[in-house]
């Protein structure tokens, strides 16, 4: 019993790492420019199918289709940013209704052209690493190591380079941030591109470890959604902790309940959340 | 006087023996009743709410199971399906706008919301029957002049039932619109901390707008679930909610019966081109984003001169 249960742990930490990435770019998009990109999960998914269609399509190598993947989807980003989310930055509901629409066009695209047949890569990593009577598949360490660097890099980013400060000026006072030198616009498409990386970096570890199909951006969306509000928009370490909160919930939460009810804890988190402490678990008071 | 433009609509099955354009024109006005009252929430109190599918699910769920397991009659059973549904969604409302949450917290948690009950209708199997659906085996009936008592069947009885529903949903809510509740929608809409300060209650007239807008979902539930006589969770899915949002866009936000415009135009688009689900996704998605960005008042807003900014 104690064995399952710190095994559903260990999962929950990994399937929390890679909602943690969403969460993260979720958090940088609305707390530094103010639109909510839901079309993050649909870029994960895409990740997913680049790296897949790189590697056992065209014959990559995996750890060089990562990067590829990662830097096609940030053009994505870059590029959705410029010829829409620029024409709602005043309006969050406008871009919140584009972002929607976004999503059925890239998921209809992506169905057009790899069906819902759900795709699996070859295994990268083969192998497990043994810690104590705990089994864990090495590739899923990989991701979680990776994912955690991605996170901390991005945290040191933010607070200790003049991007970093650049874009909290940003968020705190767009006019003044103007006035003082920053090129905001720059700053926003390099914030929109950087989130969607971030996304596409998830979506090609994921493609990694699980199936790839065309419906698994609508449901990360939802929890790197419920992960960032749960932390509290803004806090990059925050989002970090919400997604490994989820994770974790969903993992040992499946040993008790029926797995039917795993998207349910999310929900929950997040409706308690925002009902009793608004700003989130770890907000800057 | 604007109501004397649904008059010819009585007088199509007279001119138009084509079933598929009396079919097309059922859907239209089954799905603009759900359009129409989404608008009243979105479009005339500002507040996007992704419960509107759920209302519209839990409606047609509630109708069919209270007949079966009731014994009652459709007009009784919409009617319970009518009561759920606003009992639901005062408390859903009530939590929200009690708490403040605005904009985008609001879509979020009514949301998640509606992802709940999905998921308790999804695995709920000895109930509703999961992701299987129930194919329904009653049918509504209906007392007509001269006939008596007779089961509402065939496309014209559902054409004409489905016509004065919609042109009821339509004078209801611009009777609402018109009026002083309107006046404070419109306010919380344009800024509801101003309405605050003047005494508006924002609470309650946002409570308001949501649930009258969630009883014409579930009067729509109710009637297309046995229009197509058949249920399944997909009634609440994302996609749905999706194409009600894009109907009310499409059609103008700021008239009440403009809705129905795009619910014609998202219900017809499908037979006139030819396209598989695929490509109507695509289409729904185009429609959304090219609506926000080149259009943002709806095909009505764009015939129609604006009068007044409330």
């Amino acid at each position: 019993m104690l064995q399952l249960v710190v095994g559903q742990l260990l999962n929950g930490v990994i399937v929390g790492t890679l909602y943690a990435i969403i969460a993260l770019g979720v958090t940088l998009t609305f707390g530094i420019t103010g639109i909510v990109n839901f079309a993050l999960g649909v870029f994960m998914m895409l990740g997913a199918y680049v790296t897949w269609y790189l590697t056992d399509g065209i014959g990559i190598a995996y750890p060089l289709a990562v990067p590829l993947a990662v830097a096609c989807i940030a053009l994505i980003g870059l590029a959705v940013d410029q010829s829409l989310f620029r024409f709602t930055r005043n309006n969050l509901i406008n871009g919140l209704i584009v972002s929607i629409g976004l999503i059925s066009v890239i998921v209809a695209i992506v169905l057009m052209i790899w069906t819902t047949t759900p795709q699996n890569m070859h295994y990268v990593l083969p192998g497990v690493l043994r810690l104590g009577g705990v089994v864990v598949p090495k590739m899923k360490a990989v991701v979680f190591v990776v994912l955690l660097l991605v996170i901390l890099f991005t945290y040191g980013a933010l607070t200790r380079t003049w991007a970093g400060r650049a874009a909290y000026a940003y968020a705190q006072n767009a006019e003044a941030a103007a006035l003082m030198g920053i090129r905001t616009g720059v700053l926003q498409a390099g914030v929109a591109a950087y989130s969607a990386a971030l996304a596409g970096l998830g979506g090609a570890l994921y493609a990694s470890l699980y199936s790839i199909t065309p419906e698994i951006g609508s449901s990360y969306i939802l929890k790197g959604v419920e992960a960032a509000i749960l932390a509290g928009i803004g806090s990059v370490m925050g989002s970090f902790a919400g997604g490994i909160i989820i994770g974790v919930a969903e993992g040992v939460g499946s040993i008790f309940l029926p797995s039917a009810y795993n998207d349910a804890y999310g929900l929950v988190f997040l409706v308690l959340i925002l009902l009793l402490r608004p700003a989130g678990l770890f907000a800057p008071r | 006087m604007k109501f004397l433009l649904a008059i010819p609509l009585f007088f199509v099955p007279l001119a138009v023996h084509d079933n598929v354009v009396l079919t097309i024109l059922i859907f239209t006005y089954l799905v603009g009743i759900l359009a129409v009252s989404f608008n009243l929430i979105f479009g005339f109190t500002g507040q996007l709410s992704l419960f509107h599918a759920a209302a519209f699910g839990l409606s047609a769920y509630a109708t069919y199971l209270s007949m079966v397991h009731l014994g009652v009659s459709f007009w009784v059973g919409a009617l319970i399906g009518v009561l759920f549904v606003t009992l639901i969604s005062i408390a859903i409302g009530a939590i929200c706008f009690r708490f403040k949450l605005r904009e985008l917290y609001f879509a979020i948690v009514t949301l998640a919301f509606s992802e709940l009950i999905r998921l308790v209708i999804l695995n709920w199997n000895s109930f509703t029957n999961g992701s299987l659906g129930i194919n329904f085996t009653l049918t509504p009936t209906l007392w007509v002049p001269g006939r008596g008592v007779i089961p509402v069947a065939g496309t014209i009885m559902w054409y004409y039932l489905s016509l004065a529903a919609v042109v009821a949903a339509v004078f209801a809510y611009s009777r609402i619109v018109h009026s002083w509740m309107g006046r404070c929608f419109a306010s919380i809409r344009l800024n509801d901390a101003l309405a605050d300060t003047l005494g508006i209650n924002v609470f309650r007239y946002k409570l308001v707008s949501f649930v009258a807008g969630n009883i014409g979902a579930a009067v729509a539930g109710s009637l297309y679930s046995f229009y197509i006589s058949y249920i399944d969770p997909n009634y609440f899915s994302l996609d749905q909610s999706l194409a009600i949002i894009a109907m009310a866009l499409l059609g103008g936000r700021e008239f009440v019966a403009a809705p129905i415009v795009g619910a014609l135009v998202l219900t017809a688009l499908p037979h006139v081109i030819n396209v598989n689900a695929e490509a109507r996704l695509l289409i729904y998605g185009l429609i959304l984003i090219l609506t926000i960005l080149l259009m943002p008042r709806g095909i009505v807003g764009l015939l129609v001169r604006r009068r007044h900014a409330a």
